[in-house]
């Protein structure tokens, strides 16, 4: 119950932290979507209420603060969660190399997402972004998510002593990403 | 109740994927911008904004005064110099506005005299207990010849007595050497203003009954033939009648500053030949 008490709490947190840093890292021109990384890592974490629900929230209240249309944000959000909690019965999470790609790709294509739709629905006329924002927007992502993936563990590691799974996920019919 | 039960989740997922398009779609359609919910989140997150901007512009301030202190010494060092440079020009600017004023005063005094002038600048001053004399830039090459008188705004300052290929001396009419044919302006009474040292004179030679008080101006005569007439000398400081001599004794201020001179003309002809 508290986990659905705080969430509101967590993604207003959250989402101010990263507007605050992207002002003051890339002076606004740039995001740093570190909700859009906690949606992965829900992904691979929770499970599907659970999960759902905060790609829901996150993606409202991101919706509510930046995007021209509410609902844009809740729905890419829920797509990447479902898209990560599927990908995560089939690929283990230990590999920093399959993170980071995978943060990469989801961002890119939530870049490309996201102008295709203001093209096509707000007539915004914003695809000239593709190469000098949702480009270095993705690159940032991929090189953050291995980074809140490693920092997450080492929470889960500090409050459980061990790394914590769902309980969906502790089958053994995975394949694992390991080299 | 059975298929329910075993997939809540998927269907809860399911309703909340399907609201978010309705919202969607909704909003893309009647949405102006001014909805409830974005005001309650803008509300809400607002102090979560404040408090960590707070927290980061603390740290980046705090960063900042460290990378600024580390370059600051050079910095300082940097200003320091412009500063003095900047002094530097100041003075020139000043200097040379100083000048202008100076000048537009003595060709005031060329204008309203008619008589030819070479304008010189004053190079040295010696005006000592014995001789109070200064040495100008012009000499024989300019055209000047020994007894030419000099002027300064706002009136009579001296005579040439050593004029050489590029500089000359002049005799101030405050030495006690020299001696300058005057008249008192109000009256027209005629005395001889002779130098009594630095700012100070006397006029001589007038009887004790005439009518002279403090403040009275002094012009040249013209008489003499060195200075023209109607230069400002002086003024009358002190007025005393002594009785056993036949002569008032009168202290007069002269109306140059000598000690601030620094241009001067020289009355090269009588008349204004330049005009």
């Amino acid at each position: 119950m508290a986990y659905y008490l705080l969430l509101p709490l967590l993604s207003l947190l959250v989402i101010a932290l990263q507007t605050v840093l992207a002002d003051i890292i890339f002076l606004g021109r740039l995001a740093i979507e570190i909700s859009f990384i906690v949606v992965i890592y829900a992904g691979f974490r929770l499970d599907l209420a659970k999960g759902a629900l905060l790609a829901f929230v996150f993606g409202f209240v991101l919706d509510c603060l930046t995007s021209p249309v509410i609902g844009l944000f809740t729905v890419i959000y829920i797509l990447v969660f479902l898209c990560s909690f599927i990908l995560s019965f089939i690929l283990d999470i230990e590999k920093i190399h399959f993170i980071a790609l995978f943060g990469f790709l989801c961002a890119l294509t939530k870049e490309i997402f996201v102008i295709i739709f203001y093209n096509l629905v707000l007539n915004f006329d914003t695809v000239m972004n593709i190469p000098f924002i949702c480009l270095p927007q993705a690159i940032i992502i991929g090189l953050l998510t291995p980074l809140f993936f490693y920092l997450m563990r080492r929470l889960e590691v500090f409050f459980y002593g061990k790394p914590f799974h769902r309980t969906e996920r502790t089958g053994d019919s995975r394949i694992s990403a390991k080299i | 109740m059975f298929f329910f039960r075993n997939y809540k989740s998927l269907i809860l997922v399911t309703l909340i994927f399907i609201f978010a398009l309705i919202m969607l779609s909704y909003n893309v359609k009647y949405d102006k911008g001014e909805g409830i919910f974005r005001k309650i989140v803008l509300e809400a997150v607002a102090p979560f904004q404040s408090f960590s901007h707070f927290i980061v512009k603390s740290v980046d301030d705090s960063w900042e005064r460290y990378v600024t202190l580390v370059g600051l010494v050079e910095k300082n060092k940097q200003l320091a110099k412009t500063i003095h440079e900047l002094k530097a020009e100041l003075l020139i600017y000043k200097e040379g506005y100083l000048e202008a004023k100076r000048l537009r005063t003595l060709l005031a005094l060329r204008e309203s005299l008619d008589y030819a002038f070479v304008a010189a600048r004053v190079i040295a001053k010696k005006q000592t207990a014995l001789s109070k004399t200064i040495v100008i830039d012009k000499g024989s090459f300019d055209g000047l010849k020994t007894g030419m008188p000099v002027v300064a705004p706002p009136g009579l300052v001296g005579r040439l007595i050593n004029v050489s290929w590029n500089v000359s001396k002049v005799l101030l009419i405050t030495d006690e050497n020299s001696n300058v044919d005057a008249i008192l302006y109000r009256t027209r009474v005629q005395g001889i203003f002779s130098g009594a040292g630095l700012h100070e004179g006397k006029l001589k030679y007038i009887t004790k009954n005439q009518d002279v008080i403090r403040g009275d101006t002094i012009i040249s005569s013209g008489m003499g033939g060195v200075f023209p007439k109607g230069l400002l000398i002086g003024q009358v400081k002190n007025v005393e009648k002594q009785d056993k001599e036949l002569f008032l004794k009168i202290d007069v201020t002269t109306f140059v500053d000598f000690s601030k001179l620094e241009e001067v003309l020289v009355l090269v002809s009588e008349e204004n030949e330049g005009k």
